[in-house]
């Protein structure tokens, strides 16, 4: 039965058989209306999302507390070297303390990071063909988060050792 | 606790600094001269601790985080402006080997941390203690903590009223994210810090500390 049917609906659309001057007469119009239908639809192609993939195009910042712990969801604003007053862009950090963002300009970047507490950032970062591959301020790991807070000790052990030595060589022997 | 760089204008550092400076100098003319020697490890030694202390952070239900301050003991053991000055060091210290914090704040920070709070705390130890020795070293911890945040959360508002781009947080919000961790939080820890070094320190009796 399908076959038979197969063949009924092909003999049907046979230019040579039985209305074969109807087909001939509808085609140039046929063609002409699918035409039209392509030719509108083009436009439509507009509403298409496509997407280009750059690895190294967006300058990233991580923010994060002096003992390593990230600023995770902190508001932060990044403001273009052509208009330091208005900010280019906003956004909170992901959960690691890390913000993103696709310089348009070489120059400086401004961006703050704001904590409602009070805490943050306000740097500045370097974008263009002469910024460094990465900037200083890299999270405190390993050796890094032990050495910084010594140092800072021995600054000021020095600094009370040197009064200290001061002020018993100034003092009146009794 | 402490403000970074950007957040403040010249309108508040610049007064903040003018008010600090002199009592910076009259502080050190003070505390640190000839008759201070027998003092300065000891002052040398807890100042060293607040760095520490200042640069580990507490984690707050809420996912936000505090860190304690640590220098009311100082206030308490040697007066409010040896902890004026030495919270001054810290945060020039932490300003100029983490960038954390800043210079052009660090007179407001200074003022709020290293005086007005180690002050409210020395006050508040200085009426307290004939009743209970312990307690009014708490709440003078406690309440140190207090005065401090209070007085950085009024900076920030009012930066926020006079220039919202440096800080564009809602006064509500701000207050509510500083004082909520302060009362629950810091101020607790600060306080059972402050009993913890004072009793060590008088069991200890170096040199230089009052008993």
């Amino acid at each position: 039965m399908e076959a038979i049917g197969a063949r009924q609906r092909t003999r049907r659309f046979d230019s040579t058989g039985p209305g074969g001057e109807l087909i001939r007469a509808v085609r140039p119009a046929a063609a002409a209306a699918l035409s039209a239908a392509v030719l509108l639809a083009a436009p439509a192609l507009a509403h298409e999302t496509l997407h280009e993939l750059d690895r190294a195009r967006a300058i990233a910042v991580r923010a994060f507390e002096s003992d390593g712990e990230p600023l995770g969801d902190a508001a932060w604003e990044v403001y273009s070297p052509a208009d330091p007053r208005a900010p280019w862009q906003r956004g909170r950090t992901d959960r690691n303390g890390w913000l993103s963002f696709v310089p348009d300009a070489p120059g400086r970047w401004r961006v703050r990071v704001i904590e409602p507490a009070g805490h943050g950032l306000d740097l500045f970062v370097e974008a263009g063909a002469a910024a460094p591959e990465s900037a200083a301020g890299a999270p405190p790991s390993g050796a890094a988060f032990v050495l910084r807070p010594l140092a800072g000790l021995a600054a000021i052990g020095l600094l009370f050792a040197v009064i200290f030595l001061v002020q018993r060589r100034r003092r009146p022997s009794p | 606790m402490h403000v970074p760089d950007g957040f403040l204008s010249p309108q508040l550092s610049v007064p903040a600094y003018a008010v600090a400076a002199p009592l910076w100098a009259w502080a050190v003319r003070r505390h640190f001269g000839r008759g201070a020697a027998e003092s300065l490890p000891v002052m040398g030694s807890l100042t060293a601790l607040a760095f520490v202390i200042q640069t580990l952070m507490i984690p707050v239900p809420g996912g936000t985080s505090t860190h304690l301050v640590g220098v009311v003991v100082l206030a308490l053991l040697f007066g409010p402006l040896v902890a004026f000055v030495c919270e001054a060091l810290v945060l020039l210290v932490q300003a100029l080997f983490f960038g954390a914090g800043g210079i052009t704040v660090l007179g407001v920070n200074a003022l709020a941390m290293g005086l007005v709070g180690p002050l409210a705390g020395w006050l508040v130890w200085r009426l307290a203690r004939p009743f209970s020795e312990k307690a009014a070293l708490f709440l003078a911890g406690w309440v140190a903590t207090q005065a401090a945040a209070l007085l950085l959360a009024g900076a920030l508002a009012l930066q926020h009223r006079l220039d919202p781009a440096y800080f564009p947080v809602p006064i509500a919000v701000n207050l509510t994210a500083m004082m909520v961790p302060s009362l629950t939080v810091a101020g607790v820890v600060e306080g059972l810090y402050t009993v913890f070094v004072l009793s060590l320190l008088r069991k200890a009796n170096p040199r230089g500390v009052a008993a």
